[in-house]
């Protein structure tokens, strides 16, 4: 069954060109009041999207409807949080930098909410500056800093990358208690390449490969399109022909099989589970959507 | 309510099961609404999809009605669906039973006054 869905981010025609790379992305939609992962390998063209989508990068063919309607780029980006892979506030800064100067970039920066966030992610006791910060502490510090202001769309680029994974538990809360939030009305888009982390958090996702998008869709549908099969070394041949993302060991063979094509594995002696979003990512990654 | 990870069954089933019973049991009453489906989200950890899945499961058994902008409410359950819903899970562990049964080479007759002999013991 296909869902419908409002979104929050409508991207027609879009194109961006480098000496060795396009992304190019004829039709996405970036659905309203969820979660979406972006997915795919390194270089396949996720920052480049997220850079779009936030309008740090404006070079560009095509066309972006955010919120249903809107275009014009004053109205949008005080609605838009950002998260970077990398830092991206002055080095020399402390957290009580950031505090004073950024009501004085977004109006409704609110300070107590950001030392609240800063509380949850045992950051309040930092002193250093960000320059002397780890990488994960930078990533808290963008994080407490986004959520500190009120916004309908949280773009984040490799949030969960930096951080242990007790504090990847934290971020899923802070992502679902933002859609709790909104009632409806916020949404995220994340990237990562280490999907099993955050698969209790994604309601859609899109995967990427060589700039472009390869598969899409809910989470709960994308589990009944794709069946994982395990099967024995003697079937690999047959099964190589059909299965997404195929491997083999001396001892099995497996791969993602579309719903469709279930037929074809008539009397070959297999398993058939449900994958998780995780084994899914895997395959597609590995062979390509069908 | 209780979540596997880990387990066969899609956490949206479980998720699904768990507000069945309490709506069948009489827990969840008529008109109630069930939780928000983010709230539940954020509360249970899980993914919004997965939680509104449950509650479509729920709708598709006439469990629930889905209302435009307040949510999912609880149904009313008349006394015939209720028997038929306990009939239906009276067969299926009859089934399982009987599979059971001719594994270890029981006969009906012997399968019977078993069955009789455990009405007995619950009286």
């Amino acid at each position: 069954m296909e869902r419908t869905f409002d979104s929050v981010a409508k991207l027609h025609n879009i194109e961006k060109s480098y000496t060795n790379f396009t992304l190019s992305l004829p039709e996405l939609c970036i659905p309203k009041g969820f979660s979406t992962a972006l997915i795919g390998e390194n270089g396949a063209g996720k920052t480049t999207l997220l850079k779009i989508l936030t309008g740090l990068n404006d070079e560009y063919s095509g066309d972006i409807e955010y919120f249903e309607g809107l275009r014009e780029k004053h109205l949008i980006i005080d609605r838009i949080g950002y998260t970077s892979s990398t830092n991206y506030f002055n080095p020399s800064w402390k957290l009580e930098n950031i505090s004073e100067f950024s009501p004085y970039i977004y109006d409704s920066f609110n300070s107590d909410t950001f030392y609240k966030i800063l509380n949850e992610t045992d950051m309040i006791n930092v002193k250093q500056s960000i320059s002397q910060m780890s990488d994960g502490m930078k990533m808290k510090t963008m994080i407490a800093a986004t959520l500190a202001r009120k916004t309908e769309f949280l773009i984040m680029d490799e949030p969960a990358s930096p951080l242990d994974p007790i504090m990847r538990e934290k971020l899923c809360d802070l992502i679902r208690a933002y859609i709790r939030q909104g009632n409806g009305s916020n949404s995220v888009l994340f990237s990562t390449h280490n999907i099993s982390d955050m698969e209790n958090v994604t309601d859609y996702a899109i995967f990427m490969a060589d700039g472009m998008v390869v598969e899409q869709g809910f989470v709960e549908d994308l589990k009944e399109k794709y069946y994982l099969i395990k099967g024995e070394p003697s079937h690999a041949k047959i099964l190589k022909e059909f299965l997404i993302g195929f491997t083999e060991s001396p001892y099995n063979c497996q791969g993602l099989c579309l719903i469709d094509d279930l037929d074809k594995l008539a009397g070959m002696d297999v398993t058939v589970e449900t994958p998780t979003l995780n084994q899914i990512s895997v395959g597609i990654m590995k062979g390509g959507a069908k | 309510m209780k979540i596997q990870q880990n387990s066969n069954i899609p956490i949206y089933q479980q998720i699904a099961t768990s507000f069945q019973e309490d709506i069948l049991s009489g827990k969840l009453k008529q008109g109630e609404f069930l939780p928000s489906i983010r709230g539940l989200a954020k509360d249970l950890r899980i993914s919004v999809i997965t939680t509104m899945k449950a509650y479509e499961e729920l709708e598709c058994q006439g469990l629930v009605t889905a209302m435009q902008g307040k949510g999912y409410y609880v149904n009313a359950q008349d006394s015939e669906m209720l028997r038929e819903q306990h009939l239906r899970k009276m067969e299926d562990h009859l089934q399982d039973a009987l599979v059971a049964a001719k594994i270890a080479g029981i006969t009906p007759d012997e399968f019977i006054e078993t069955v009789k002999l455990l009405i007995m013991d619950m009286k």
